[in-house]
């Protein structure tokens, strides 16, 4: 167990060391409202990272969720302030998503291009996109959306709620049911996978639009903790949720990855920058920390992997 | 291989030497006048695109130019770059435009394009932010560095009492015009309102989403904090809707530079106690009619007084057009806004 | 049969230099054509050397932090160091060497996934940049003579694009006409088969990363020298407008195929574009937006173009 899973065991020591240094030096970190209020803030990029962490296992990447984040993010506060039906605002920002997912997918998957190269095009297509349509201004929701209309504590615990389910099916998925193994056969050998009689280029297409979808999702999740939508919204997330998957230590080269990894990857980069910020650190330091955080997390497996030649 | 290498390379350089013989045809005249029945052109940039602020800037400016009858061209960065500006200053000089009217993202950087379009007898207006005074013909002054960082930081002094701890929410550490109002607002605190200590600074990457959970963050770490001050427009109705949902509203102050609509909620129910902006629109057709005025020799240095068309009169001092002071939007006049 | 990519691109941009050419308003005068190269010499050398990197299969998204990191210490050295700035650029020359070694030995040492630790060394890169700096300093007023490096013109071409030629030309012959672009191109179309047939593959590898470095801080300098200003958000985004380039351009992303003309190519069509786009009265005033729209759109048409007709093959009856 300790064995197999070194990677996810040594960035939950990184997080237990800096949660107890927190709990030495700044024991408001975990004050339970403020925790509960960030964890929510948090929890859409969580989603997200789940989509991307399952792409990766397939051996792909999506860069383009950021932008796809704000395009619905945008579908779902128009609708909603259209007066259209809740439900409605929510199902067309997961379709849109999985709209996008899809287009994604059918470039990848059916004509055989990079995965890198799409999701770079349609990044930012989507994104400039966005800005010749909307130019920046906000959107205004209507009452009833924040919280889906819930006080904001039940909407606080049903967006973490959310972000756990997801986490723990897609962990079932990928683990127990045909579908994800197949996932991860189409990562480690595409070839070998086919010939075991899973067809590889539709498993690929069916993870880029599950993580459009996802996304679509992640983006309700943020739409609902505030009144307003701000189309800019979504910028960077690609990183942050590759870099949540990869320290959680999903392998960039497919087939390897577990999404209790990417909780703790999560986990780990999220409560960085506000521990930083609880301890009085400038923020000039950020990025500096966030980075080394980051190689920190991958040194550790590779040394280890230098140790054992492999 | 090598010899679509070596094409290519003769390719670059017949074009990059070949064509100098062809000089514009339909260049700015040199010396600044621009001859009568010819369109003018304004080309209009603001730090950046995508951003409300200055989309309500472009409002203004637009109405400027369909009443003058005038070419805008409006274009800025799409990109955090902050050479971009420049790029597209550099473009616009051998675009051959009659006056530029520029918000400057970096003072030090922009002037040296700004110079290079002066040297070509282009006409330079800057708006919203200054470059130095030697790049441009003339600044549509809505509120100086200082203005704002003493409205701020007296604003929230007042708020406080005269004392306590704040912190401010910037959109990022190395925008130049935000350093610079936050050296004006420490010169202020230290001068004036001593009892205010300033705890923390973040950024928040001028987006809504990220202001909100850095104010949680703030909130949670500094329980002490008595305001917040949002120096850019997005941060402000995000530190809001967290001090909100931190059930701090009252206790935590929130003031801030921002735009009425996206603030309206919170400056309504009390949330938001004050924010400072100047009428943005009325900053975009002002600049625009200065520029068109410049640019047909009408507006001259040395004048101390400017007709900015449907507005009416605006008092010149040295080369600054004043646009007024600062607004204050607060709960009772938030509703005479829309913008 | 199969058009070569580079012809294709070529073509493209004839398209758009015609284009503009007629559409666009003074589009083709030497100064615009001179404002179009210095305003992509940047991006065009990151993108050259990037090329080789990803010819090898590898990635480095850490070039534009790298440039932000080297431009800040450039600054530093000069103004607070008191070195001459010839001085102070060669020594950036070798902290741009001391960064790209840093990813180097990470990536061949430890044999870590290139895309993870210069995800890693993006974030560090620039977060030193901004430590160093605190985010505010700015280093301005630089003397004429390092000045004219950005704004100045040798023989009526901008002085940096002596530069970018130069480099290009070593690049070139570095990729096409030495043993090390074989080296690359065999790494990136078979990594392993390289190791078996006696490459020294860690060490070329290293190779690509430490150049990618003393080029990105030669960027640095003539960003700075262009722009009169270095401060810590330098190159913000550049590695993915280099990386666009070097896909445009017919490079795979996962390595042993790519060519540096066509890398040239790539630079240049971008850089057309949105200029081009500024200068049509109907598009001026969304040039920023639309130049985006349209890279991502032609990226995706140049990998598809290569890509339908293979589609229709397989579906051919056999």
């Amino acid at each position: 167990m300790l064995k197999r899973h070194f990677r996810e065991f040594s960035v939950l020591g990184v997080l237990l060391c800096v949660l107890a240094l927190m709990g030495v030096f700044a024991p408001d970190f975990f004050a339970p409202q403020p925790l509960l209020s960030r964890l929510t803030a948090a929890a859409p990029k969580l989603v997200v990272a789940c989509g991307i962490a399952v792409v990766m296992v397939g051996r792909q990447i999506d860069i383009s969720v950021g932008s796809l984040f704000a395009v619905c993010s945008v579908v779902c506060g128009l609708v909603a302030a259209a007066k259209l039906p809740l439900p409605l605002a929510v199902a067309s920002a997961v379709a849109a998503g999985a709209i996008g997912g899809a287009l994604n997918g059918a470039l990848v998957a059916g004509l055989r291009l990079p995965s890198i190269v799409v999701t770079l095009a349609t990044m930012v297509t989507l994104r400039e996109g966005l800005r010749l349509a909307q130019q920046g201004v906000f959107i205004d929701l209507p009452d009833g959306l924040q919280w889906i209309g819930l006080p904001m504590i039940g909407g606080q615990y049903l967006v973490c709620g959310i972000a756990i389910t997801v986490l723990v099916a897609m962990a079932a998925v990928m683990r127990h049911l045909a579908i994800g193994r197949a996932v991860h056969a189409v990562g480690s050998d595409a070839e070998a996978a086919r010939l075991a009689g899973i067809r590889p280029r539709l498993v690929t297409f069916g993870v880029f639009v599950l993580t459009g979808a996802l996304t679509g999702l992640a983006a309700v999740m943020n739409v609902v903790q505030s009144p307003q939508v701000d189309p800019n919204t979504g910028r960077m997330l690609e990183l942050e949720a590759i870099a949540a998957a990869v320290v959680g230590g999903v392998a960039v080269s497919g087939g390897r990855g577990n999404l209790g990894g990417v909780l703790v990857g999560f986990l780990l980069l999220a409560c960085i920058t506000p521990a930083l910020t609880y301890i009085g650190v400038k923020p000039y330091w950020d990025k500096a920390i966030q980075g080394t955080v980051i190689l920190l997390a991958v040194v550790a497996d590779g040394l280890r992997n230098r140790k054992n030649g492999r | 291989m090598f010899r679509s290498f070596a094409l290519f390379l003769c390719l670059g350089f017949v074009l990059l030497t070949g064509c100098s013989k062809s000089g514009p045809d339909t260049g700015a005249s040199p010396s600044g006048g621009t001859p009568a029945g010819k369109r003018l052109t304004i080309a209009f940039m603001p730090k950046s695109k995508g951003n409300g602020y200055f989309v309500s800037c472009k409002q203004g400016a637009d109405q400027a130019a369909k009443d003058l009858g005038a070419e805008l061209i409006f274009d800025g960065p799409v990109s955090p770059d902050p050479a971009k500006q420049n790029e597209i200053i550099e473009n616009w000089i051998t675009l051959g435009v009659d006056v530029i009217a520029v918000a400057c993202e970096n003072k030090d950087g922009i002037s040296t394009a700004l110079k290079r379009a002066k040297d070509k007898g282009i006409k330079v207006v800057t708006f919203d932010s200054d470059a130095e005074p030697a790049a441009r013909d003339f600044f549509v002054n809505q509120a100086t560095p200082e203005g704002i960082g003493n409205a701020l930081m007296d604003e929230a002094a007042r708020l406080c009492g005269g004392t306590g701890e704040f912190a401010i929410i910037t959109a990022s550490l190395t925008a130049q015009n935000m350093i610079e109002w936050q050296k004006y607002i420490e010169a202020r605190r230290m001068a004036k309102h001593p009892g205010m200590k300033m705890v923390a600074l973040r950024p928040c990457d001028d987006l809504k989403d990220k202001a909100q959970a850095e104010a949680t963050t703030l909130l949670g770490a500094y329980p002490d904090l008595k305001l917040l001050m949002n120096i850019c427009s997005p941060a402000v109705p995000g530190a809001a809707e967290a001090v909100k949902q931190a059930g701090k509203a009252g206790k935590v102050k929130v003031i801030g530079l921002g735009l009425p609509n996206e603030n309206r909620r919170y400056l309504k129910d009390g949330t938001t106690d004050t924010v400072i902006l100047w009428k943005t629109v009325d900053l975009g057709y002002l600049t625009v009619q200065a520029a068109a005025a410049l640019a047909k020799g009408e507006l001259k240095a040395g004048a101390t007084s400017f007709k900015g068309g449907k507005l009416g009169e605006f008092r010149i001092v040295g080369d600054n057009i004043l646009l007024g002071e600062p607004f204050k939007f607060t709960k009772e006049n938030i509703d005479q806004f829309d913008f | 049969m199969l058009l070569r990519h580079e012809t294709v691109l070529l073509a493209v941009l004839v398209v758009e230099l015609v284009f503009f050419g007629v559409a666009g308003r003074n589009f083709g005068t030497a100064d615009n054509i001179a404002n179009i190269v210095r305003h992509s010499v940047e991006i065009g050398l990151l993108a050259l050397v990037m090329m080789p990197v990803v010819l090898a299969g590898g990635i480095d998204l850490s070039v534009g932090s790298t440039l932000g990191l080297c431009a800040v210490l450039f600054g530093k050295l000069w103004r607070d160091g008191g070195l001459p700035w010839e001085v102070a650029a060669v020594a950036t020359l070798g902290i741009g060497a001391a960064a790209g070694g840093t990813n180097a030995l990470l990536i061949t040492a430890l044999r870590l996934p290139p895309l993870i630790v210069t995800l890693g060394t993006y974030s560090l890169f620039r977060g030193l940049a901004e430590a160093i700096t605190r985010g505010t300093d700015a280093f301005t007023r630089f003397p004429p003579s390092f000045l004219f490096l950005g704004t100045g013109r040798v023989a009526g071409i901008p002085a940096q694009a002596w530069i970018f030629a130069l480099v290009a030309a070593a690049m070139w012959l570095l990729v096409h006409r030495t043993t090390f672009g074989r080296s690359w191109r065999a790494i990136g179309f078979a990594p392993e088969g390289a190791r078996y047939a006696g490459l020294p593959v860690g060490r070329r590898l290293a190779f690509a990363h430490v150049l990618a470095g003393i080029v990105a801080a030669l960027a640095a300098i003539t960003y700075t020298a262009r722009f009169g200003t270095a401060k810590a958000d330098a190159g913000t985004g550049y590695e993915l407008a280099a990386i666009t380039a070097v896909v445009l351009g017919g490079t795979s992303i996962f390595g042993g195929v790519g060519s540096v003309h066509g890398t040239l190519l790539g630079v240049a069509a971008i850089a057309v574009l949105g200029n081009g786009l500024s200068r049509v009265p109907a598009t001026m005033s969304n040039a920023g937006e639309l130049s985006g729209l349209l890279t991502g759109m032609l990226l995706v048409l140049a990998l598809a173009g290569g890509a339908v007709p293979k589609w229709f093959a397989e579906r051919r009856p056999r």
